[in-house]
Formats: C-alpha cells, sequence, structure tokens
C-alpha cells in the first residue's frame, strides 16, 4: 500500500518536473511570462511604488524635463509622468484579465455547445459568430464604446464582445475534432449526459488551443483599449491609462517626446509579454496546434 | 466552381443581412432615448418629439426595424443630423482618402512581409531568422498610432525630410504622394510584420511535408523547390491572412488618419461620435463593415484560381 502510495508520489513528482522543464526550455514563454509577472507586481504596489499621486496637478511644475525629482518629466498639467505610468499598468492588466476571463468562459461554453451537439444549433451559432467575426475587431469596439459611452465598464464589454468570436471559433473547430472519438462514444455507453460530457471531456480537451488564442486576443484587445483611450473615446481622463498619456504627450511631442515614448514602451512591453506567452504556450503544448490557431490570428 | 461562388454569394448576402442587424441594434442599445441623447443636454420638448418622429422611434421595433432594413438595401441611411446631408453621401466622400492610404499601406506591407516570411522559412533557425522574427514580434507589439508618432518625431523633426501632416489640400499628385508617404510606411510596417510571421509558420509547414523531401531527393533545384513548390502552396493561408490584415489595415487607418490629421473615414467617424450623430456613424459602421467582407468574398473567390483542389470541395 505504501509503496504503491509513494510511487504515485513519485509520478506526480516527475509529472511536476517534465512540465518544469517545457517550460523552460521555451524561452520566449519564460520571458513572457517574467515580464507579465513584473507588470502584475507594478500593478499591485502602484499607490507604494509611484513617487506622487497620478493625478495631482501642479500648475507651477507644467512640461517639466527628465530630472531626479521627475524622472520622466511632467505633463502639461504638471502632473509626475512616471506616476501615471505605473497607475496606467492597472487599466491594461484589467482589460487583459478580463478579456482572457471572460472570451475564455463564454468562447468555450458557446463554441462547445456548437461544435459538440452540430446540427441547427451549430449553424446558426456559427452564423452570428461570422458576423461578428466580418467586423474589424477595432472598428465594432469602437462603435460600441461610441453607443454606450466611455467608461472601464463599457471599454472591457466592448472589447470583449470584439474579441471573443475568435476564441469561439477555435474551441468550436476543436470540440468538433473531439465529438467522433472513442472516448465520448465510452462516456455515452455508460450513460454519462451530454452536458457531463461537454463539461468533464470536450471543455477539457479543448482548452490548450483556446487558452493560446485567448491569450494572443487579449494582446489584441489591450491595443485596442489603447487605441480607444488614445483617441479620447476609452476610459476617462483623469484616470490614467497608457493609451491617454500617450494622447496627452502627443501635443508636446516634440518638446517633450518622453512623455509619450515611454507610454508607447509600456503597451509594447505588456502585448510583447502576451504575444510571447501565447507563441510559447503554442510551441510547448503541442506541435501539431500550430494548424488549428494559425489562420484566427 | 458554380457551386462554390453560388456559396460565397449566399454566404456574403447573410453576412451584409447580420451586418446591418448589428448596425441597427448598436443604435438601440444607446442607454435612455437616443433622440434627447443625439440633441445633448440642452434640447427643447419639441425638437426632442421632431427628432423622435423624423427617425421613426415612434414606431414598435420590430417595424423600424423592417424599415431600416429596406432602406439600407436601397442605400438610404438617413441623413447626418449635424450637416443634413445624406449619410450615404458623407461615407462614400470620405472613403477614397482612407481607401488610399489603406491600400498602399497594404501594398507596401506585402512587399515587405512576404519576401522577409519567406527568406525566414528558409534560413529556419539562423540569425537572419531569429532577428526578422523579433522584429516582427515588435512590430505587432506597439500601437500603430505611437508608431506614427514616433515617425513624425523621427522624420518630420529630428530629420525633417517628410511633412508631419498627412495630407495636403494641393491638386499636385507629387505633393498628395509625398504627405502620404510617412503615414503609409507607418501602416505597411505595423501589417508587415503580420504578414512575415504568417508566412513564415505557412512556409514551414509545407516546407515539412514529403512531397518537398521527394523534391530534393529527385535533385530539383532549391529555387524551383521554394517558389514552384512550396510557395504555391503556402500561398492560400497567406492571402486568408491578407484578408484579414485588410480588416485590421481599415481599424488602423482610423488611428493613422487621427495622428497625421488625415481626412478619412477615421475622422469623419471620429468627428460623428463626438457630435452624437449616429445616423452618420451607424452608415460608417456598416458601410465600412461591408467592404471588408466583400473585399474578403472576391479574395476568397480567387483561392479557387489558386488551389484547384478548392473547386472540388
Amino acid at each position: 500500500m505504501t509503496t504503491s502510495l509513494d510511487q504515485q508520489k513519485r509520478d506526480q513528482q516527475e509529472r511536476r518536473k517534465a512540465t518544469w522543464r517545457r517550460f523552460t526550455s521555451h524561452p520566449s514563454l519564460m520571458i513572457g511570462t517574467v515580464i507579465l509577472v513584473l507588470l502584475v507586481a507594478i500593478a499591485l504596489a502602484a499607490p507604494w511604488l509611484a513617487p506622487y499621486s497620478p493625478t495631482r496637478t501642479s500648475l507651477i511644475n507644467t512640461l517639466q524635463d527628465a530630472s531626479w525629482a521627475h524622472p520622466l518629466g511632467t505633463d502639461q498639467f504638471g502632473r509626475d509622468v512616471l506616476s501615471r505610468l505605473i497607475h496606467g499598468t492597472r487599466v491594461s492588466l484589467l482589460v487583459a484579465f478580463w478579456v482572457v476571463t471572460l472570451s475564455l468562459i463564454i468562447g468555450t461554453i458557446v463554441g462547445g455547445i456548437a461544435g459538440f451537439f452540430g446540427g441547427w444549433i451549430d449553424r446558426s451559432i456559427n452564423v452570428v459568430n461570422d458576423i461578428l467575426m466580418a467586423f474589424p475587431g477595432f472598428l465594432l469596439a469602437l462603435a460600441i464604446v461610441a453607443t454606450q459611452g466611455s467608461s472601464l465598464e463599457s471599454v472591457i464589454i466592448a472589447v470583449s464582445i470584439a474579441y471573443t468570436p475568435r476564441v469561439i471559433a477555435v474551441m468550436r473547430s476543436v470540440a468538433l475534432t473531439i465529438r467522433p472519438r472513442p472516448f465520448i462514444e465510452a462516456s455515452r455507453s455508460i450513460g454519462m449526459t451530454s452536458t457531463r460530457i461537454l463539461l468533464r471531456h470536450v471543455i477539457p480537451n479543448a482548452l490548450p488551443p483556446v487558452i493560446v488564442v485567448a491569450t494572443l486576443s487579449a494582446a489584441s484587445a489591450i491595443l485596442a483599449e489603447a487605441g480607444l483611450s488614445f483617441l479620447g473615446l476609452g476610459v476617462r481622463p483623469p484616470i490614467p491609462t497608457w493609451g491617454n498619456i500617450i494622447a496627452d504627450g502627443q501635443a508636446s511631442i516634440t518638446t517633450n517626446p518622453l512623455i509619450s515614448i515611454s507610454s508607447g514602451l509600456c503597451i509594447a512591453a505588456m502585448v510583447i509579454a502576451l504575444n510571447l506567452i501565447g507563441d510559447g504556450l503554442r510551441d510547448a503544448l503541442d506541435p501539431q496546434m500550430r494548424r488549428q490557431t494559425a489562420k484566427i490570428l | 466552381m458554380l457551386g462554390h461562388v453560388g456559396r460565397t454569394l449566399l454566404r456574403l448576402f447573410v453576412t451584409g443581412l447580420g451586418i446591418a442587424s448589428v448596425a441597427f441594434f448598436l443604435m438601440r442599445a444607446i442607454p435612455g432615448d437616443p433622440a434627447s441623447f443625439m440633441l445633448g443636454d440642452y434640447a427643447t420638448k419639441e425638437s426632442i418629439t421632431a427628432l423622435r418622429a423624423k427617425l421613426g422611434l415612434d414606431e414598435p421595433v420590430w417595424r423600424q426595424y423592417t424599415l431600416f432594413l429596406s432602406h439600407a438595401a436601397t442605400g438610404n441611411f438617413g441623413t447626418s443630423v449635424v450637416t443634413g446631408q445624406p449619410a450615404l453621401q458623407e461615407v462614400m466622400a470620405s472613403i477614397p482618402s482612407s481607401a488610399v492610404l489603406a491600400l498602399s499601406g497594404l501594398f507596401i506591407a506585402i512587399l515587405i512581409g512576404l519576401p522577409l516570411g519567406i527568406v525566414c522559412a528558409v534560413r529556419n533557425g539562423t540569425w537572419v531568422d531569429v532577428s526578422v522574427m523579433l522584429g516582427a514580434l515588435a512590430g505587432i507589439s506597439f500601437p500603430v498610432f505611437w508608431m506614427g508618432l514616433a515617425a513624425i518625431l523621427l522624420f518630420s523633426y529630428w530629420i525633417p525630410i517628410f511633412p508631419a501632416l498627412g495630407s495636403s489640400n494641393s491638386k499636385d499628385i507629387l505633393t498628395q504622394i509625398y504627405h502620404l508617404i510617412l503615414p503609409a510606411l507607418v501602416l505597411g510596417v505595423s501589417i508587415a510584420a503580420y504578414i512575415a510571421r504568417l508566412t513564415r509558420s505557412a512556409m514551414l509547414e509545407v516546407l515539412s511535408q514529403d512531397y518537398i523531401r521527394v523534391a530534393r531527393a529527385m535533385g530539383v533545384p532549391e529555387r524551383r523547390i521554394i517558389f514552384k513548390l512550396a510557395l504555391r502552396n503556402a500561398l492560400v493561408p497567406i492571402l486568408a491572412v491578407i484578408g484579414v490584415t485588410f480588416a485590421w489595415s481599415f481599424g488602423n487607418a482610423i488611428l493613422i488618419e487621427a495622428v497625421f490629421s488625415r481626412p478619412g473615414l477615421g475622422s469623419m467617424l471620429l468627428k460623428a461620435i463626438l457630435a452624437r450623430d449616429y445616423q452618420l456613424v451607424q452608415a460608417g459602421v456598416l458601410i465600412l463593415a461591408f467592404m471588408v467582407v466583400l473585399i474578403n468574398a472576391s479574395l476568397d473567390l480567387t483561392y479557387t484560381l489558386i488551389d484547384p483542389r478548392l473547386k472540388a470541395s
């Protein structure tokens, strides 16, 4: 009894080691994760890290150059740019978090139902999904924010609606390939209900490619959020977001280029991290998965 | 062949209907009363009632919906509340400028992205591959409007060779092209990054297949293998991606127009959104989305010319 338990424990350790090896042998996955963890830490510690309040204006300190007091200078309202960048991390991370969460939940359920049940359910879901995918993602998000007003919530909803259809499409195509496999037939023959099979077998087995697409979609979502904020349609000022910091810096781009430049580098760091994680997961989980996800993105 | 064309046209029709429905319900989803929202806080009761009647908001929703669809089918998208012009006319007037930007951007993107992707696949794993792919990763990760600002800073202020304005009123075609270069380059580089990544992975997949190994064993020259045997087969997924990037190039063109203060669909939409001119927003979104669908459908039809196998399926 004890030996078999020991064996089990050893097996588990062995498996954990193998997973770790796979993780460390993909540098893009490692680098992406490190950047993302760093950004999460910055977002969580923002109030303690930021040297000044991100919204406190100071009319005698407008458009200062970089100095020891203000490492990235100040904007046209005298606000410390570094503090605004640090706090801006929160909005971008929130958008990424919610888009991944919402698109995973909605995408796996809707796509799973379509692919697993087939027939008219599949056809009707597919038609609606194709229509949503026909819109350029940014345009759809722009139209939704334009009608729903600018706030963090409506930006998250708009961007999620724009980028979930890709996840649904991938989930559906993977579910289609799982449906005819023998273990599904076997589950049915022991009397499992369709809902249970969907939740216990189809969705867990389809998750890897779906997670990859959701991660890469989050990268696009962050760029879309930044674009909306840049146009003045995203999260409202004075809440700092990387997109509206670039817009603030646009007027003084020739005299104080640091404002816009540094904010763009922050966006790129976050998007690069998500792209690296998505690419790395794709390579690490299954090489043949490339085919399933590559066409969508 | 005819079956494929028929199916494509049917799908086109269904998608077009769907786009119109989405555009309709987006307008209906405005919280509260659209008429008073459009007129702002200082509107009188009479003007709101008049606008409600004009927009047909007093009718039941299904009646509004069918009216909207039948009007849209005949090219009637209502009138702009701000200018009083038909919305279709306003949108159409702003399309050429955006189309020129999007098309020249796409042209530059294919010119840069396709060869780079092929080189990376052929020299897979070498420093050329790694450095080009790192560059492409940066290209898809930097916001396109930020690249536009950086380009203005670099090429209009520090090394002043291009104008910071993306358009000019001059009738001279050369002056207009001169103003177009910088925005088109920025758009092109951002899309080239996507095309290079996808071309590389499509080519890698084809190059790893058995018939390529057979061709190599038979001594077919490498140049012929790459361009005749591999590229032609990789071209279908690449074309699909170019179709998708075309949709993006319009989305990105909105942001680039804002950076370079260039007139076009993007700046028209933005102005309409800020003025709460929703008839115009609706028409712009609808027509833009429909254009993208049309282009994708025509690309879909050209696949059959490149890949005869698709005719059968």
